[in-house]
């Protein structure tokens, strides 16, 4: 088997375990509250495609456009954000379930998320065989496959896994593209997409820029060719914006002033209320180090351990090199002078950077920079391949009888290690599911621990699904009333649960605030610091502070369920 | 000596991977048996079962840490009146039974020692006692029970409300006006009955009023005459507590709540409560 045809099939199984796992588990995940907005409009959008590719050519212009994909409001037809994933959300339900009835509605759109997810480990595999060889590469995309958090989010017909994709293999084909004008080419066309995914994708010359000019220069200083190196950068500039307007008709007039709308609404972006060591934020300024200790509290710490050992391999592989070439050995640069591992410390430190500002609006946590989170995963795929080598060198050095099995005690130590390190992570993705976002890593203390300290229990009221088993045991008998459920954060989602046949029809969402609480028989608070004033209304009008049914993960209270006194 | 370096190296060599497998090991079990740190219903309802033998009504409940009060109230809410879970403070109570999990304590027995103390699984259950302060007036039953009373002064946006009010994250009874933007207003309560001490609290409430409009208020209180207390509270200092001496007696109380920050100190929801104490 070749080594071009091995990557291949190993890339196919990486992205076919992915893709089938993701599915598999987002089907027991609750409904978050965007992902309703986006399903929306993801119809909308892919009904619109159709239409003009079917030649209805009346779809083209200004008027339908507008009415489709933009509008006065700054929100109107949820033209703060740009449409590609939302077209393939569309696309994917119209498909999978409506014509094909292989997927539920829900799992319809969320396919295209699973998707891309399943992409970005086949990049994390790619890049770091590419650099490191096979069983890094293997070993950094099942790390990749196994982050608690970022699995959550590739089962929600959201952009936050999908921009990571996009970023990552924007980078990637970038890196490659600086030695090869299809990939450079490439590099435009993701970029693009990444564009069209989510404003993250604005960042990503900031992580280029540097990385650029410092290969460049290095080239050029070393008396190199440097002729095909620049042509990524016309071809991003090219392409990444003509990409981002042909997938996106709402900039295919007033251009301009489009993308200037469509950029300060995010320039202008209201601030969340999250919980961060013990206090609601809501405004700023934020602690610097919101990125940074979240990050480290929910990547798998076996993950983490890794990823600081691959860091420490990898800037000892550097000097060694520097010295080496300080002494004539050889290139100054290890060998590789496009400097990959700088790139994917950029990625991730400009992925990062804009939260520790202490100014950007933060309202989900590590999902706003899970792109950076690939590189962690190839650094500690880097750190445990080296671990496995140090020892499997160790022993076949202490038992020379040994010596000749060198090879196959390498493998047997890579094996050991990497099932390990990915095993730690992987139980760890299982055990979070479907409540992720409670969850917290072994240096939190798991979820129970990540409440002691005080941080964010989940966002998007998709733990609401939870407690929908116990509302059903409190259904009204047939040709009784109806038993409104007031529902607050999981309102957008109750319909669809009702549709999916999860709650009875009997049992309707009873309206907004005082007066939603007011009609209804039973309620809801998805339990977040910000959300204790429900508790509160539900308390004065049922008169009781009493819940009949707390959920839990691993005993945290995530959501509790009020019953009215009169039942 | 060459044992001695060969092990060295040997040891050296297989740390990494040690130490990985080890962290790995130990993290999993971490977090995959973290559940096993929290008590289970069996655990609770032992304690509760406890608790309900020995309670009376008055008694105070509380919980810690306090992310575990939704699972305290499932087991013991029909035994904690809303009025009691929205108090002012803790004080007037003579017995608080704290139930508490993973080594937390509530803020309500700082400083006090328990009469008994009980283990049911991971709940520990603390029984405390002491001499309660004795209430002779409080204004917002003052202001529940006869609104028409009160007499109000200077720039007044809304006139006052006794609400159930999310305070700090916390629920409060209180007395909730609202000044005209940068202005100051009075609520005057005659002729109340006054002890040695009037106590209260005052705050912000609503969380997105909070997030929208940063700028802090500030209470003074006067009573008989004479300024007793002032106080002033920002977006994030929740429920501040305040208290000053008084003369016994009966006097008017009359509580000013001013917003400040100018024009920009506008729906500032003024959230307080009192009581005059013996």
């Amino acid at each position: 088997m070749t080594p071009w045809l091995q990557r291949l099939l190993i890339a196919l199984a990486l992205w076919l375990a992915s893709f089938s796992l993701v599915m598999c588990a987002q089907r027991d995940v609750g409904i978050a509250r965007d992902e309703t907005v986006y399903m929306g409009h993801g119809s909308k959008y892919a009904r619109w495609w159709l239409d003009l590719l079917g030649g209805k050519g009346s779809m083209a212009s200004e008027k339908a456009i507008t009415a489709h994909f933009g509008g006065r409001g700054p929100t109107d037809n949820n033209r703060e954000h740009p449409p590609l994933m939302k077209t393939m959300f569309g696309l994917s339900e119209i498909v999978l379930h409506d014509r094909l009835d292989v997927a539920s509605e829900v799992s319809g759109y969320r396919a295209p998320t699973a998707a891309m997810f399943a992409w970005l480990v086949v990049v994390a595999f790619l890049w770091a065989a590419d650099v490191f060889g096979l069983a890094t590469g293997i070993i950094a995309g099942l790390l990749t496959l196994c982050l608690p958090r970022a699995f959550f989010h590739a089962g929600l017909a959201c952009f936050d896994a999908p921009i990571a994709t996009l970023w990552f293999a924007t980078i990637y084909a970038y890196w490659r593209g600086l030695r090869s004008v299809p990939w450079a080419i490439g590099a435009g066309v993701l970029w693009g997409c990444a564009l069209a995914t989510k404003h993250n994708a604005l960042l990503l010359p900031f992580a280029l820029a540097p990385h650029f000019l410092w290969v460049f220069v290095r080239r050029l200083v070393a008396g190199r060719k440097v002729e095909l190196v620049w042509v990524v950068v016309p071809s991003m500039m090219f392409y990444g914006p003509l990409v981002l307007i042909a997938l996106w008709p709402w900039l295919w007039f007033d251009t301009v002033d489009h993308v200037r709308d469509w950029l300060r609404f995010h320039m202008n972006h209201v601030h969340y209320n999250f919980e961060y060591l013990g206090e609601n934020w809501n405004a700023p300024p934020f602690p610097w180090h919101v990125a940074l200790v979240t990050t480290l509290l929910t990547v798998p710490a076996a993950t983490l351990v890794a990823g600081a050992t691959g860091v420490a391999a990898w800037v000892q592989r550097a000097r060694d090199a520097v010295q080496r070439a300080r002494g004539g050995e050889g290139d100054e640069g290890g060998g590789d002078d496009t400097a990959p591992g700088l790139l994917l410390a950029l990625s991730a430190a400009v992925a990062m950077g804009p939260f520790f500002l202490g100014s950007t609006p933060i309202f989900g946590a590590e999902k706003h920079w899970a792109a950076a989170i690939p590189s962690l995963c190839i650094a500690a795929a880097v750190g445990t391949v080296w671990a496995a080598r140090s020892a499997a060198a160790a022993v076949a050095e202490r038992w020379p009888d040994l010596a000749d099995r060198a090879p196959w005690l390498e493998v047997a130590a890579i094996a050991v290690g990497g099932a390990l390190v990915v095993g730690a992570a992987a139980l760890e993705t299982v055990h979070a599911q479907p409540h992720a976002l409670s969850s917290y890593n072994a240096i939190a203390g798991g979820a129970p621990g990540g409440a002691d300290l005080g941080m964010n229990r989940q966002f998007w009221g998709e733990s609401a699904r939870g407690v929908l088993p116990f509302l059903r045991t409190r259904a009204p008998a047939a040709g009784a009333a109806s038993k409104p459920v007031y529902s607050h954060d999981a309102s957008p989602a109750w319909g669809i649960y009702l549709r999916d046949g999860l709650l009875p029809r009997t049992m309707p969402d009873s309206g907004r605030e005082e007066g939603g609480v007011a009609s209804s028989r039973l309620a809801i608070v998805v339990h977040e610091l910000h959300f204790n004033r429900h508790d509160y209304m539900i308390w004065n009008a049922y008169g009781t502070l009493q819940p009949v049914f707390v959920l839990r993960v691993d005993g945290v209270p995530v959501v509790s369920v009020y019953q009215r006194r009169d039942q | 000596m060459y044992r001695g370096g060969a092990l060295k190296k040997l040891v050296l060599g297989l740390a990494p991977l040690l130490v990985l497998a080890a962290f790995s090991v130990w993290s999993t079990c971490r977090v995959v048996g973290a559940g096993a740190g929290v008590p289970d219903d069996d655990a609770w309802q032992a304690a509760s079962k406890a608790v309900r033998a020995e309670h009376r009504a008055g008694d105070l409940i509380v919980f810690a840490p306090r992310w575990i009060d939704p699972v305290g109230r499932l087991h013991l809410g029909d035994l904690i009146p809303i009025e009691m879970a929205a108090r002012l403070d803790g004080d007037r109570y003579g017995v608080i039974w704290e139930l508490g999990i993973r080594g937390a304590r509530a803020p309500e027995t700082r400083g006090l020692s328990p009469a008994s103390q009980r283990r049911f699984g991971g709940v520990v259950v603390r029984r405390f006692e002491r001499a309660p302060a004795v209430v002779l007036s409080d204004l917002v039953a003052i202001a529940a029970a006869a609104p028409g009373s009160l007499q109000l002064g200077g720039a007044v946006a809304r006139p006052p409300q006794v609400v159930l009010a999310e305070v700090g994250f916390e629920p409060h009874r209180c007395v909730q006006v609202t000044p005209a933007a940068g202005q100051e207003m009075t609520v005057t309560f005659p002729a109340v009955t006054l002890g040695t001490e009037l106590v209260g609290a005052v705050g912000l409430a609503d969380v997105f009023t909070r997030r929208d409009v940063r700028t802090p208020i500030e209470l003074v209180v006067t009573a008989g005459g004479r300024e007793v207390a002032k106080a002033r509270a920002g977006v994030n200092s929740g429920w501040v507590r305040w208290r000053g001496a008084t003369t016994p007696g009966s006097g008017d109380v009359v509580v000013t709540a001013r917003a400040l920050g100018g024009s920009k100190g506008r729906d500032r929801l003024i959230c307080f409560a009192a009581e005059a104490r013996r």
